[in-house]
């Protein structure tokens, strides 16, 4: 387990979170958002199916952010 | 044969993927990004990927090479051994994440973190962490699907002239 942050903030004056490290790589970020995004505004299974397997996932693979 | 069928003629992967076309097209933009990039370099990726695929014993993933990397079978036979003493500091480092990301992704060290950068520069880092969550998902897709393994040459696998194999 990480003791401290690992990786700085690309953004002067925020912390070092998911997305505030992605912007390290804007253009890779970009396209990851516009993907993730489609997965959950859009789709045929339900979004309640979604969260309930986010949430196990997380749960499994011990992640408590 | 497949738990699931391709959505038309196409390779393994692009017809899993083409159930849902919205996906599939930004899927490809954003994975040809991670290769397109020069933030890490394609033979380190290309080591990456196919070390995740060892560790998963995915040999639907094991069995493409990106052609412009060209490992030769020296090295492709340390990596499966998981002997990486050959590589070069930079690639050592890359590959001591990608060695424990699959499952043992809690081993991850500060240190481990520390080298990345220092190889390959904080937004470097970056990129690997992302490519190496997909390359383990890719492995994760092609085993829980049990997609059909195909020997190639690719682009960016596993992408290959805007096809997913």
């Amino acid at each position: 387990m990480s003791t401290r942050p690992r990786m700085p903030s690309a953004i002067p004056g925020q912390p070092p979170d998911f997305g505030s490290v992605m912007a390290h790589v804007p253009k890779l970020a970009g396209l990851f958002f516009d993907l993730y995004g489609e997965f959950w505004r859009n789709g045929v299974a339900d979004p309640a199916i979604k969260e309930m397997t986010r949430i196990r996932n997380a749960r499994i693979t011990d992640c408590g952010y | 044969m497949s738990w699931i069928a391709s959505a038309g003629d196409s390779p393994p992967l692009e017809g899993l993927f083409a159930h849902r076309p919205e996906l599939l097209t930004r899927y490809k933009a954003f994975y040809s990004a991670l290769w397109d990039g020069d933030l890490v370099p394609r033979r380190v990726l290309e080591l990456c990927r196919l070390r995740v695929a060892v560790i998963h014993d995915c040999a639907a993933e094991w069995a493409v090479r990106d052609a412009g990397v060209a490992l030769d079978s020296p090295e492709a036979a340390a990596l499966k051994r998981g002997d990486f003493a050959a590589f070069a500091a930079s690639e050592q480092a890359a590959l001591a994440i990608a060695e424990r990301f699959p499952f043992q992704h809690h081993g991850v060290s500060d240190a481990d973190v520390a080298a990345a950068a220092e190889a390959f520069g904080d937004a470097g880092a970056v990129a690997l962490m992302v490519a190496l969550a997909f390359f383990d998902a890719t492995c994760r897709w092609k085993l829980a699907f049990d997609l059909e393994e195909r020997l190639a040459d690719l682009d960016s696998p596993p992408l290959h002239q805007g096809a997913l194999v």
